[in-house]
């Protein structure tokens, strides 16, 4: 989508004009054109976050809302935080999430994908048609779920006395030992599509010329799917992930309406335990570096993201 | 690719597909339509018939819906209004000027995207508790803006580099300031690419959950998704009123997605043309 980098380097930008153009003015415009905008995230979200790594270190009761009496404490809260074994059946929590919705969200999406790149009577509506699921509100697909999941009534649990022996059918949002499995069921379906997305487009770029070349070699359909197709999308199978695992790691919403973390704690990860620690025992503190803590992953995949795109773009500009 | 061999074959996997997945939609219309006492069996109907509004107008009996629902409209409007007043000149001035920094600045709108909502929630509880815009529409569409507004760059800017650059060389040429030539030129050239970041941005808005339940304690400023939640814990089982709840939850969503669709498809190929 972004022009190649080589297209036309004597003219990226206009400053690059000199002789007829002035560049020191326009240079100065852009500065002003980026304050406002930048002002805003500062103000917004780059302070909040400092003020929240601040907050880590510091003795923050409910009187320190207002401006009251804080005190520091040096590591005192992610000390606390670390020998709380509910963070750390949290954290367990939150990789059983991210890992089981990524694999099957990737799997289910790139089967889809393969399914919806062959020219076909109404793809493209039927292809819209998932892309709505996507875009409900959150709170919207976990009220569904927990309606479709309900032990007496449930939709789900119909169709699985119908095909199956009855105990197949449960409470599966309030049998602790099934819920995760529940919240991660709903979270793969809000995951499909936007998988299947990007690995769509993926699969596009691949030069069909490859496949027909293949075929006249003798190539069956498994071969050039092992030996064209998988190499070719890995790159883009990769960003996907990591993009999926952001998304993933941070989900609230969904998991809140569906079980608000229950039963027990079977299903607060942890962005619920942050939220817990935060907002409900006030223990601004300990809920302060538990949201730095919780930032490491997303930061992790985020950097991995940023060194692909570098490198794609190196690639792009020495064609 | 060469055509399928057998194409309506294709067709009817695909709609097998779709029509599983979409099950959960389809029931939530389905339960919205069905008699309230009918909703509760040993085994749930697939028709709703006789189909009923019942559940609809118990639904929007409640002032409390009709209130959230229009807290929601003017949440969503401002945070469309918000991105794209700073999103555009941002995204402007780094798909074309040539300045120090700009690279950072698309390192730091990246890593923008990052942060888990409840991260950045629990000290925007405290901060604007202090300056006094919690439970405030400001406050909830200034939140909601930090989601949107990196978003809008990285997609803009792409669209905006796409745009070929003679016309508005030759505008600053003839003396145009950089506010004119956005204005005037560059601006009526890039609208498929405003319309798909408004109407996203729209939708972000509109779904965002995390702010309007720790933002907004007063039912007069709380989203309806917000509101939506509290009836899943109140009304737990009253299903049918639920159901028709969060469709007319969905109807904006699905209204913005029908003229969205069109226009992001516009705002990819304008992006795909080479500068």
């Amino acid at each position: 989508m972004r022009p190649p980098r080589t297209a036309a380097p004597h003219r990226r930008t206009f400053a690059l004009r000199p002789s007829r153009t002035p560049s020191a003015r326009l240079r100065r415009t852009g500065y002003l054109f980026t304050l406002p905008g930048l002002a805003f995230l500062a103000l917004f979200l780059a302070y909040p976050l400092l003020y929240n790594a601040w907050t880590s270190v510091h003795d923050v009761g409910l009187s320190g809302l207002l401006g009251g009496a804080t005190r520091f404490n040096g590591l005192a809260n992610y000390r606390a935080t670390v020998s709380d074994p509910d963070f750390w059946h949290a954290a367990r929590l939150s990789v059983v999430f991210t890992v089981g919705s990524l694999l099957f969200q990737f799997t289910i999406g790139f089967a889809l994908a393969l399914l919806f790149a062959r020219p076909f009577p109404l793809n493209g509506l039927l292809r819209s048609l998932l892309l709505v699921a996507w875009l409900l509100p959150p709170v919207v697909s976990g009220t569904l779920f927990r309606w479709m999941l309900d032990g007496e009534s449930g939709a789900y649990n119909a169709l699985l006395r119908a095909i199956g022996p009855d105990t197949l059918a449960r409470d599966w949002l309030i049998d602790p030992g099934t819920s995760l499995a529940g919240v991660v069921f709903a979270n793969v379906w809000v995951g499909v599509p936007f998988n299947m997305l990007l690995l769509l487009v993926g699969l596009h770029t691949i030069d069909p010329e490859l496949h027909e070349a293949a075929a006249i070699d003798g190539a069956g359909a498994w071969q050039r799917f092992r030996w064209i197709t998988l190499p070719l999308i890995r790159p883009v199978s990769v960003t996907v992930l990591l993009l999926g695992l952001v998304y993933t790691f941070k989900v609230f919403d969904l998991i809140f309406v569906m079980t608000g973390g229950g039963p027990v704690d079977a299903t607060t990860v942890l962005s619920l335990y942050v939220y817990e620690v935060f907002f409900r025992f006030f223990r601004f503190g300990e809920g302060a570096a538990a949201g730095l803590l919780l930032l490491v992953v997303p930061l992790l995949a985020g950097i991995g993201y940023v060194r692909r795109l570098r490198r794609e773009e190196r690639e792009e500009s020495a064609v | 690719m060469k055509p399928a061999r057998r194409p309506w074959l294709l067709t009817a996997t695909a709609t097998l597909i779709c029509a599983a997945f979409l099950l959960p939609v389809y029931w939530m219309l389905n339960t919205s339509l069905t008699e309230p006492d009918r909703i509760l069996g040993e085994s749930p109907r697939w028709i709703p018939a006789p189909a009923t509004t019942e559940n609809y107008s118990a639904a929007l009996d409640d002032d409390a819906l009709l209130q959230a629902l229009f807290n929601s409209l003017v949440i969503s409007s401002g945070v469309v209004a918000l991105t794209l007043l700073f999103g555009v000149p941002l995204s402007y001035a780094l798909a074309r000027v040539r300045m120090r920094g700009s690279g950072t600045m698309v390192l730091a709108l990246l890593v923008a995207q990052l942060p888990p909502s409840i991260v950045l929630a629990a000290p925007l509880f405290i901060l604007e508790r202090r300056a006094g815009i919690d439970d405030t529409y400001i406050g909830l569409i200034a939140a909601d803006t930090t989601l949107t507004l990196p978003f809008a760059v990285i997609v803009l800017r792409p669209v905006l580099q796409g745009v070929p650059r003679d016309v508005e060389e030759a505008a600053l040429v003839d003396g145009c300031g950089l506010m004119g030539v956005l204005l005037r030129i560059v601006l009526p050239l890039m609208v498929p690419g405003l319309v798909a970041v408004a109407g996203l941005s729209f939708l972000i808005g509109w779904g965002e959950f995390v702010f309007g339940l720790t933002l907004a304690q007063e039912p007069s400023v709380q989203p309806v998704t917000v509101l939506l939640n509290s009836f899943v814990g109140q009304h737990g089982t009253a299903w049918g009123a639920l159901m028709a709840t969060a469709t007319l939850v969905c109807v904006p969503v699905v209204c913005v997605f029908a003229i969205f669709q069109r226009f992001i498809v516009g705002g990819l190929t304008a992006g795909s043309i080479k500068g």
